[in-house]
This record gives structure tokens, C-alpha cells and sequence, in this order.
């Protein structure tokens, strides 16, 4: 009963002095609204590196040899970045030894890519595209599906044929209503044939597949590489991830036989694995929610503070209507109950707040940039939960000074 | 509303109430017996000092005695610690104040409502009751106005109305007209002739003699003892 009439005047209070309100609010409302975005936005990439992200962009039980880590992990020294800096670029040479080194892999495949101004379809351009020199075999390494025409073929490779296969939001760009195989578009100079594009990847990954280009990698070293004799990946796919370890094993030796580095020497070359992935991503996630915390319950500490001084000058400003409570029968107790779901309503209607604007931060995000945001369930009961701690434990002792004003005293108080 | 006149619902024996200020000791009731019969309607009178205040805090369950006995309804008060004692005001006490008390931010029924909330009535019946005694003191149709949207006499009477809602056993009225004019002071003294033929035990706190006219028996206080019992001239009740 009484904590109804704590929770409606805490309502009229709010009502009536909407800045003052505001300004009681904030700390609580900054703390909550940080936990739910960082939350969200956390919970959001965690999903998405753990059910497309790395699944997709590497591939499952694949393992790919690169110059040097494309993914900074914050635990290599400079040093050791620079040292990798001076790795030699892989060659076709290193593509035969890879090759040789695992016969029996599921697929193997070698690209390079550049970015690239613009593909051109009579007059419709896109901008900023990706294009990429690849081997035969490696949209089906990658696991791209083919939604209209044909991928690459071998003979595409062994002719090098000026064919493309192009990414959906390329083909949605150059091609409003007719199919785009078949047509002809320019890649700078040259002019090259559609013979299939991509179903469309969406999210963050789609910022790769669906704005690329893939035309053979023979055309390419010859017409676009900086250099004829690079190769940007070479990438190998196993059956098991018992296999692909092993296979990892047996590359490395073979490269190191290759280029002939001595016991001790470290590799002047990567490899690469969503699993490194993975753990960089999980590296990030655990020093993000491990700082929440902190961050939040300092801001939460302060908004109880401003909460508890309020609730102080409200009882101060109230002791005459505490001792009207008093005289017609309110114990202490009533009081007590009154100001504690005065003080936690104020504090859960700060921590609604901040559930909103935190679950609104985390739409922003998900609307503006590619970092998908999804709101836990349990994010929100634990931004509501921390709304009433801090409420009962703001309201504490302001309610007991009110709860143990003497009627008589406080009946006779301006 | 009970009809046996004889019973007696206030009995106080001795009831002493002392403050320490220094090393003197200062006896604001130095001993007061008294008696108040259920439907008596009494003035209590006297000088400021007199312990008039003391007393009624006293009678009202908002203090208790440093000595003596104080039986409420058949009950002893003393000692009672200060839930207990919200509970017996909650249920047995009406006040009314010199300053009308209300919640300024609350409506007419809500401020009558404030008792049946704590002695936890549901609220369909509270609410019921809270119109009722609005009702009988003639605001059945303010039940929504603040307390700031209504004159003097009116929040007094929502006052009384409050007072009443729980069906105290005495109505404690502490100078009631003591802030409104001579008009409205009758018109308020009339409420409480109205609640007296109904039955209701009124104890009215005042040093207006146009008040005590209205009571039938005066005590009279001055420096913490009991002056005088007096019957009023007229002698419709006998002092005890």
C-alpha cells in the first residue's frame, strides 16, 4: 500500500520538477545506458564472430599462408610487427610448395586482391569495389554461392579469360532490371564478361563479398598485380580440424625447407586461422566486459549519491508531512517502505532510461556502421535489477531519518 | 456508534510527564487524573504553559508519560513502544489541528484516505469510506480538489473528515477555529455539535471561550495540574 503511494509520489515529484528530475537521474541513467550499449554491442559481435564471421570469412578447418598477420592481436611487440614488415611477398613458387606440401587437401586455393576505383557498366559506375585474383576453386573454398551464371572454372584460369563474377550489391548497382551475365563491364580499361554473381552476404561480411569483383587469377597478376610474381593468400581446406592441424604442420615445414630458414629462425611468413581469429575476438570481448563493471558501478555509486542527497533535502523539505503520516497512524516502518520506493523509483526510472537510450545507442550502431547489436534479454533484467539496488541503497538512510522523525517535532516544523 | 453513555474510555491516573533542561527538572503534567466518558464533548482550557499541549499529546497517543497511569478504552498506554502507538492513534484517535495538516499535494479524498492506508483497508473501500466521511461534513462534491483549491473552512472540514474515517473512539480537535474567522469558526463548531449527537467523544483543545460554550464540561489546566472540573453553567452533563 505504502509502496504505492512511495512509487506514486516519486512519479509526481519527477512530473513536476522534470529538470531537477533530469539532473538526479543522470548519473544513473549514463551508468545503465553504458552497460546496455556495451552489452549489446558485445553480445552482438559475439554472435555474429561466432555464428558468421569467422566461419565464413576462413572458412572451417581452413588455414591460410599470408605475408604477415593481417590481424593485430595487441600482444606482438613492435618488434616483431616490424620483422614481419620485412617478410618476402609469397610467390607463385610458394603456391607449388603449399600445393605439394598437402595433396590430399579437400580444396586449395590462391588469391591476391587490391582495391579498386570502379566498375563501370555503359553509364552506371560503383565506387570503392574490391577486386580479387583468384585460383579456380576459390569461391568454393570461401563458401560464396553462385545465385545467377557460373563461378570460375579452369579452363577460365588456363585461357585466362576475361570473365568476372561480381557481388550483389555490384550487380544491384550496373544492373537495375536485366541479368547481369552476359553483359560486359570495364574494370578501367578493360572489358570483362559476366558470367555470374553471388548470392547476396549481407552484414558486416558483406562489406567483402558483395562489393567485390573475381576475375581468374592469370588475367589478374597479368593486368592488375603491382607485381606478376605476388600471390596475396594461399589457402587450404581440410576435412577435420585434426587434419588441418596436421596440414598446418606439414605447410610450415615446407615452407621453412623452402626458404630455407635455420632451426630457431623464426617463420618470414603467417598463417592464419579463424580459430586465431576467434581468440583475438574473445581477447577483446573479455577486456570490454571486464572493464564494464568498474566504469558502470562508478557511475552507478554517484547517481546513488546524487539520489540519496535528494532523497535527503526531500525528507528534510517533508518533515511536516511525515508527522501528518505519523499522527494518523503510519509506523515507522510505513515511513520507511514510503521513501525507499520513493528513492527506487526514482533510480529504476533512471535505469529505464538508460535501457532505453542504451538499446537506442545500440540501433544507432547497428544502423550506421556494420558492428551488428542485439539486446540480451538478461541485459535489461540486470540493468533493471541494478536500478533497485541502487534505489534501496540510495534510499537507506534518508528513509530511516524519516522513519524516526518524532511526530510530536515533526508535526510542529514549517 | 455505541450507546452506552457510562462507559468510560479515558481514565488517567497520576500522568506526569517531565523534561530534563539542565540539571532542572521541568514537570510539564505534574499529575492529572481525569475521567471522559464515551459522548462527552470537553474543552480543555488553560494558559500557554499550562501543559495543555502536553496533554493532549498525551491523550493522543503522540507521547508517552514519564509516570502514571493512562488507560485508553479499557487499555494501558504507557509503555507502549512507538509502533503500538501508531497503531492506537491509526485506530483510536481523530485529530484535528489548528493548521488543518494536510498533504498539500494530495486530494481531499486522499487526505482521508491516509488512515484506512495504514490500517490497511483495500483500496475499493477506502475509497468508499473516504467519500462517506467527506460526505457527512457536506464536501461529497470536493473529493478531488487540493487542499490549495479550497477555504479554510473546507479543509478543516476535510480535516475532520479525516478524523473520522476510521471511526476513532475520540475526536482530539487542537484549537480548530484557531485559524479561520469568527463565520467559519461557527460553522466548524456546528460540525462538531453535529458529531456529538451522533454519539462521537469530542476533546477540544482551545482558549476561546466562544468555544467552550459549545462544550459540556471544561478542565481547566495550569501549571500542569488539573485547576478546575467544571460542568458548564447550564448543567446538561455532570463532571465526573
Amino acid at each position: 500500500m505504502y509502496v504505492f503511494e512511495g512509487v506514486w509520489i516519486a512519479l509526481q515529484q519527477v512530473w513536476a520538477h522534470k529538470l531537477k528530475s533530469a539532473f538526479t537521474l543522470v548519473g544513473v541513467t549514463i551508468g545503465i545506458t553504458f552497460l546496455i550499449a556495451v552489452i549489446t554491442v558485445v553480445e552482438g559481435m559475439n554472435r555474429y564472430v561466432q555464428d558468421d564471421f569467422a566461419g565464413s570469412l576462413f572458412g572451417v578447418n581452413t588455414f591460410t599462408v599470408v605475408r604477415r598477420s593481417r590481424i593485430s592481436t595487441g600482444s606482438e611487440t613492435e618488434e616483431r610487427r616490424r620483422r614481419q614488415a620485412r617478410n618476402p611477398h609469397l610467390t607463385l613458387r610458394d603456391v607449388e610448395v603449399v600445393r605439394s606440401a598437402v595433396p590430399d587437401a579437400w580444396r586449395f586455393a590462391y588469391n591476391d586482391d587490391r582495391g579498386f576505383d570502379e566498375v563501370t557498366y555503359k553509364d552506371r559506375r560503383r565506387r570503392n569495389i574490391r577486386l580479387i585474383g583468384g585460383s579456380d576453386g576459390y569461391e568454393t573454398l570461401q563458401g560464396w554461392k553462385i545465385e545467377d551464371g557460373r563461378g570460375l572454372t579452369p579452363l577460365d584460369e588456363r585461357r585466362s579469360l576475361k570473365v568476372a563474377v561480381i557481388g550483389a550489391d555490384i550487380a544491384e548497382k550496373l544492373f537495375t532490371d536485366v541479368s547481369p551475365v552476359g553483359k560486359q563491364i570495364r574494370l578501367g580499361a578493360h572489358r570483362f564478361d559476366v558470367v555470374g554473381v553471388w548470392e547476396r552476404q549481407g552484414g558486416l561480411l558483406g562489406v567483402i563479398r558483395d562489393a567485390s569483383v573475381l576475375v581468374p587469377f592469370s588475367v589478374y597478376r597479368q593486368t592488375f598485380a603491382r607485381n606478376p610474381s605476388y600471390v596475396g593468400e594461399i589457402s587450404v581446406k581440410m576435412h577435420s580440424l585434426e587434419e588441418m592441424t596436421a596440414a598446418q604442420i606439414t605447410v610450415e615445414g615446407a615452407m621453412r625447407t623452402d626458404r630455407e630458414l635455420r632451426p630457431g629462425e623464426e617463420n618470414n611468413f603467417w598463417i592464419q586461422t579463424s580459430s586465431e581469429l576467434l581468440e583475438t575476438w574473445e581477447k577483446i570481448s573479455r577486456i570490454l566486459f571486464a572493464a564494464v563493471p568498474g566504469l558502470v558501478s562508478i557511475s552507478l555509486v554517484v547517481g546513488g549519491i546524487v539520489i540519496m542527497n535528494i532523497m535527503l533535502l526531500s525528507v528534510a523539505g517533508r518533515i511536516r508531512e511525515i508527522g501528518i503520516r505519523k499522527a494518523v497512524g503510519a509506523r515507522r516502518r510505513d515511513i520507511l517502505i514510503q521513501f525507499l520506493a520513493e528513492s527506487s523509483t526514482l533510480s529504476i526510472i533512471g535505469a529505464a532510461i538508460g535501457i532505453l537510450l542504451g538499446i537506442g545507442i545500440a540501433m544507432v550502431v547497428e544502423r550506421f556502421t556494420v558492428m551488428p547489436a542485439s539486446v540480451p534479454p538478461w541485459a535489461i533484467a540486470t540493468g533493471l535489477t541494478l536500478g533497485l539496488v541502487v534505489g534501496v541503497g540510495s534510499g537507506l538512510y534518508p528513509a530511516y531519518r524519516a522513519a524516526k522523525q518524532d511526530p510530536i517535532v515533526a508535526l510542529r516544523s514549517e | 456508534m455505541q450507546t452506552n453513555d457510562n462507559e468510560i474510555i479515558i481514565q488517567t491516573h497520576d500522568l506526569k510527564k517531565l523534561y530534563q533542561m539542565g540539571s532542572e527538572t521541568i514537570y510539564a503534567l505534574a499529575g492529572v487524573d481525569m475521567k471522559i466518558r464515551r459522548n462527552e464533548y470537553i474543552a480543555i482550557m488553560g494558559p500557554s504553559g499550562s501543559g495543555k499541549s502536553t496533554l493532549m499529546n498525551l491523550i493522543g497517543c503522540l507521547d508517552t508519560p514519564t509516570e502514571g497511569e493512562y488507560i485508553l478504552n479499557g487499555k494501558p498506554v504507557q509503555g507502549l513502544d512507538d509502533d503500538e502507538l501508531a497503531r492506537i492513534r491509526n485506530r483510536e484517535i481523530g485529530f484535528v489541528f489548528q493548521t488543518f495538516n494536510l498533504l498539500p499535494r494530495a486530494s481531499a479524498l486522499h487526505n482521508v484516505e491516509l488512515p484506512l492506508i495504514y490500517a490497511g483497508v483495500p483500496s475499493r473501500e477506502r475509497q468508499k469510506r473516504a467519500r462517506n466521511a467527506l460526505a457527512r461534513v457536506d464536501l461529497a462534491d470536493r473529493t478531488h480538489h487540493k487542499p490549495n483549491e479550497l477555504s479554510g473552512g473546507q479543509r478543516q472540514r476535510v480535516a475532520i473528515a479525516r478524523a473520522l474515517v476510521n471511526d476513532p473512539s475520540i475526536l482530539l480537535a487542537d484549537e480548530p477555529t484557531g485559524n479561520l474567522d469568527s463565520k467559519t469558526s461557527a460553522e466548524i463548531m456546528s460540525v462538531f455539535d453535529e458529531l456529538h449527537a451522533t454519539g462521537q467523544t469530542i476533546i477540544v483543545v482551545t482558549h476561546e471561550p466562544h468555544i467552550v460554550k459549545h462544550a459540556h464540561r471544561v478542565v481547566t489546566l495550569r501549571d500542569g495540574l488539573i485547576e478546575s472540573h467544571n460542568a458548564r453553567a447550564d448543567g446538561l452533563l455532570a463532571g465526573v
